[in-house]
């Protein structure tokens, strides 16, 4: 049975909630990141994200300017490092819907033998579903970009088409695929696969 | 039917042909040494989630499609496991083929 949403669809999102985790958390994104992000943003890691801001001075003004129906994060390993970003924007509660966005693990060597890119999604998934009580959660990802697609349709995100020419990069007009996650597939499907992963993370009983 | 040995090769080619196939979608430098020790998951594996998924992704299509059942590589069993599957290609294969045993005695 699906519980009544803890944030009302009529109130103010108001400011993004820090999300903690077994292996990181989630805390908001700030005009301090602006330096880091803009390093990650810039790193061949990021070859498949859209454009980004010039200068570590324009990432400030891009991270201030950021809209209220926005939730930014910067992922952090838990006592450690900050080691990506990932956000949910165009919150729309009315409609119950959001697009999960700018997800990049900026320093992969900080995560090795963690879950953290699946924990980091479960967080933003437990928010957007559990928390404000959206039905769907959306997405793009440019064509290319293919180990993404294949994670986020194995984490139960259904293909709904292609976008023609949807971006421009380094001059080239480059497709994307559209995906989706509705609440039921999120907890039939998402869940139980992100607890699989999630546990390849944790002791083992016999293990050393 | 292939006896032991042989089902334990033609599990090794099928998890060698996912780690094959995601060799040519990374970076030279990103690329992982393929055999029967290469590390899946841990400090000492080269593979991030993403790759980690795609290799489980294409091993659970061929499996499922070469012995016509659904097998699955991340349930509960797996993870409960005292080593995991995941630890090295050897410790997948071990797995797989205890999987094989029981839907289809070699």
């Amino acid at each position: 049975m699906t519980e009544a949403p803890a944030i009302a669809a009529t109130k103010p999102l108001g400011p993004a909630p820090s999300l903690e985790g077994e292996f990181v958390r989630l805390r908001p994104l700030t005009v301090d990141d602006a330096a880091i992000t803009h390093r990650w943003r810039h790193d061949a890691r990021a070859l498949h994200l859209n454009r980004s801001a010039a200068t570590v001075a324009d990432q400030a003004r891009w991270i201030a300017g950021r809209p209220a129906n926005e939730f930014n994060y910067i992922i952090e390993m838990i006592g450690g490092p900050a080691i990506g970003m990932l956000s949910l924007v165009t919150i729309d509660l009315p409609n119950r819907r959001a697009e999960s966005a700018r997800f990049l693990i900026g320093d992969e060597a900080a995560a090795k033998g963690a879950p953290a890119a699946v924990e980091a999604m479960k967080l933003l998934y437990e928010l957007a579903f559990d928390r404000l009580g959206l039905e769907r959660i959306y997405g793009v990802i440019e064509e290319r970009n293919q180990r993404m697609i294949k994670w986020q349709k194995y984490l139960g995100m259904a293909e709904e088409g292609r976008l023609r020419r949807h971006l421009r990069m380094d001059g080239e007009f480059v497709d994307v695929v559209s995906l989706s996650l509705l609440a039921d597939e999120y907890r039939a499907v998402t869940v139980p696969r992100m607890g699989g992963l999630m546990a390849m993370g944790r002791p083992r009983a016999g293990g050393a | 039917m292939a006896g032991a040995a042989g089902r334990r090769d033609e599990v090794l080619a099928i998890i060698f042909e996912a780690l094959e196939s995601l060799n040519q979608e990374l970076e030279p430098d990103e690329r992982v040494e393929i055999g029967p020790a290469t590390p899946l998951f841990g400090a000492d594996a080269k593979l991030d989630s993403l790759s980690l998924v795609s290799v489980i992704v294409d091993v659970e299509t061929a499996l499922t499609v070469k012995w016509d059942a659904p097998i699955s590589l991340t349930d509960d069993r797996a993870m409960s496991r005292e080593i995991s599957p995941f630890d090295d290609v050897g410790a997948l294969t071990d797995y797989i083929l205890e999987l094989l045993q029981e839907i289809s005695p070699a």
